[in-house]
């Protein structure tokens, strides 16, 4: 039933753009997936889609994305999915149907999600760019040029840096570490866990007490840190967490239980937590990525795409499925990556200049789908 | 409108009904064992815990953390017993949390910069807003006849929206005086500031609840709204007022898990609404209003805080957590009601 409901407003989205094609005497042909002549850029509007408009990570990628759109001269439209599937992909379409090409970058609120807003674009002769959720094995290449490409950072590197900052932080004594998971159905999370516990391995000393997902969410990494050090006490000697955004909920916990000497490890470096380094809270690990640069990177592709400067059918495989570099970060050389935050607008102009694929501190290192560590 | 009926305002109230006639001892016995059901199943679980986690459960930190943690709900509670006694409902608790936590923590001082207002000045216009939240609810549905729970599910999203405007795409603004980031935890003659503060709303709550003309009113509007209007109780303010005071005691909630956090956030009450409703519900308020207290909301936070406490400390898996808690609270629902279930009670 649904299926068909979404069918028949693709039908729908097609026919609109058939229509404005015919009157407009252009030889556009949505839908078909095949050659599509570029499109100019007053046609075009870009659209972000976030998950919701609170975290600070999507607050970074609206503010990348709004950082381009004035770049490049385009209206920007920003989709925020509240949180549902169901939200996010109604609102895509209704996007769709308004009539403009729609140059999409979506940060999928579930891998799920991904097929239906590919087609919906697909048939609305769009250009999609997903970021973070999709199945591994819907690949671009196998839907055509529309879906242009699917980008991220790689969760098991991610991991894997914070495990051996933690390991070498801790030294030979070891000691327990309690891990704070995100959401627990969500690969990003689910590959950040297992980079983790793969580096610990060459760590025999450090054992991992428990994993408390905390939802990717400040007061819940705050509450679950609480109820661990009420379980274990002294035997924790260090926290990790999938994201920054738990961990600065972990450490207000641990500052009001008046242990100083518990280290962490995140990922994210956010501004706050840099705050927290400065102060001499022992953050010994990170990993520098950052929401605006994701999404300009995600638009730009789809926006390069649209216009024809870059031919999609020739972009090689890596181009496509892509795992962008992450850089593993400590107290002494977060700053080297950080700088970035201050001129967003700066970057942005590299970003134009260089290409989506070759632009510092964070080019284009490999394939997807990322492979868990056995 | 109607004629007001001999007799029938003494007998839907409880607060009334009690000294019109002296209860037989049975009626007595029988009213212990209708508290005993929810006290019962808490010391239960508290004993169950205690052999489980000889170790963990019954310290001092640990039951610090629990008490710190019912802190939050308990306040919410207060206000949440005073709506639903009524017969409505109070969906917007996590919008006005996260608007009132964002206001206060921008008016205070912050780490997106300024020297804020002081404490107390943050703290009165974050529960004001709040309570404008509430008068908004409670006009709506009084005046417009619209039904609590559609318009303060509204209102939730309203205060969300609030809560993320004042976010905006800035970065998440810090409180920077570390004193009062501590203050909820730090401990009082044992036990945890925040829960100290908890209590004391409850008592004013429970006061209110037992002395004032107002709660007797609540009770009788829950009871039956037609007769309390025909016996000239001025319904629609009392209703207004319960919601103004339910948003006040969700905002205050939202300050102080701002304060725990250290941080702005417009999320920082999510999860809440869920626990503080089935909290109610199982301390024995009931849903379609008239029967219950605030008390016995408060054993009803402590119950579900002392289960998800427990849980963890037992070890039991985070996969399934929430199924066996669901159990947990499905069994401590059915031995608290167990006195109540007449043959001719209805249940919706």
């Amino acid at each position: 039933m649904a299926v068909r409901t979404r069918r028949r407003l693709a039908a729908a989205a097609l026919a609109a753009a058939v229509s404005i094609g015919l009157t407009a005497c252009t030889s556009t042909s949505g839908g078909s997936g095949g050659t599509q002549q570029p499109l100019k850029k007053e046609d075009l509007v870009l659209v972000a889609s976030v998950i919701n408009t609170t975290n600070p990570y999507m607050a970074s990628m609206i503010e990348g994305s709004k950082a381009l759109s004035e770049k490049l001269g385009i209206p920007l439209k920003i989709v925020d999915s509240q949180g549902s599937s169901q939200t996010e992909i109604s609102q895509i379409q209704s996007i769709l149907a308004q009539g403009k090409k729609v140059v999409l970058m979506v940060n999928t609120v579930a891998s799920s999600d991904a097929p239906p807003i590919v087609n919906a674009v697909k048939a609305a002769g769009g250009y999609v760019v997903i970021w973070w959720n999709k199945p591994d094995n819907l690949e671009p290449w196998n839907v055509g040029n529309n879906f242009v490409a699917f980008q991220k950072y790689s969760g098991v590197e991610s991991g894997q840096c914070n495990g051996k900052s933690i390991g070498d932080a801790l030294g030979p004594a070891g000691g327990g570490v309690i891990m704070l998971p995100g959401v627990q159905d969500s690969t990003t999370s689910q590959t950040r866990v297992a980079g983790f516990k793969d580096a610990l391995k060459a760590y025999p000393s450090v054992k991992v007490l428990e994993e408390r997902p905390a939802n990717w969410d400040q007061q819940k990494g705050f509450q679950e840190t609480q109820t661990m050090l009420a379980k274990y006490g002294d035997q924790v000697k260090a926290i990790w967490a999938a994201d920054d955004a738990m961990m600065l909920g972990a450490i207000e916990a641990v500052k009001q239980a008046n242990r100083p000497d518990i280290k962490f490890a995140s990922d994210g470096i956010y501004p706050p937590t840099i705050d927290y380094i400065k102060q001499g809270v022992p953050i010994v690990g990170e990993t520098f990525h950052r929401g605006y640069m994701a999404a300009s990177i995600g638009l730009f592709t789809a926006y390069q795409a649209a216009t024809g400067a870059l031919d999609v059918s020739k972009m090689p495989q890596e181009q496509r499925d892509s795992l962008f570099k992450l850089a593993c970060v400590s107290p002494q050389n977060y700053q080297d990556y950080t700088k970035y935050d201050s001129n967003i607008p700066g970057w942005v102009d590299t970003l134009i200049a260089n290409g989506p694929f070759k632009t510092e501190p964070t080019p284009l290192v490999g394939q997807g789908p990322e492979k868990l560590p056995s | 409108m109607s004629p007001i009926k001999a007799g029938s305002s003494a007998g839907t109230t409880p607060a009334e009904a009690a000294p019109a006639a002296t209860p037989s001892l049975a009626k007595r016995l029988r009213f212990d064992v209708k508290s005993a059901g929810e006290l019962g199943a808490f010391v239960v679980l508290i004993v169950v815990f205690a052999i489980l986690n000889p170790s963990t459960f019954l310290t001092a930190k640990n039951i610090q953390t629990i008490l710190n943690q019912s802190a939050i709900p308990l306040i919410i509670a207060v206000g949440a017993t005073l709506v639903i006694l009524m017969g409505s409902i109070d969906l917007s608790v996590e919008g006005v949390m996260g608007a009132a936590g964002m206001t206060f923590v921008l008016m205070s001082a912050n780490s997106r910069g300024g020297t804020g207002y002081g404490v107390v000045v943050a703290l009165i216009v974050a529960v004001a807003v709040g309570m404008v939240l509430g008068l908004v609810s409670g006009l709506i549905h009084t005046r417009l006849r619209v039904p609590s729970f559609i318009v303060t599910l509204g209102v939730w999203y309203v205060g969300l929206g609030i809560a993320t405007l004042l976010f905006g795409t800035e970065q998440i603004p810090f409180l920077t005086s570390d004193s009062l980031k501590a203050w909820p935890t730090s401990l009082s003659l044992g036990l945890p500031n925040s829960f100290w503060l908890a209590v004391l709303l409850v008592l004013v709550g429970a006061a209110i609840g037992r002395y004032t003309r107002l709660a007797r009113w609540t009770y009788a509007i829950g009871n039956n709204e037609q007769i309390a209007l025909g016996n000239g109780i001025p319904v629609a303010r009392v209703k207004v007022i319960n919601f103004v005071g339910a948003a006040g005691c969700s905002a205050f909630a939202g300050v102080l898990a701002s304060i725990q956090i250290g941080a702005g956030s417009a999320t920082v009450g999510v999860g809440s609404l869920f626990l503080t409703i089935a909290a109610v519900v199982i301390g024995g308020t009931a849903l379609s209003g008239g029967k219950g207290g605030i008390l016995r909301s408060a054993l009803g936070v402590l119950l579900l805080t002392t289960l998800n406490n427990g849980l963890i400390l037992s070890g039991v898996s985070p996969n399934i957590q929430s199924g066996v808690s669901g159990v947990v609270l499905i069994a401590a629902i059915i031995a608290a009601a167990w006195p109540y279930r007449g043959r001719l009670r209805v249940s919706k």
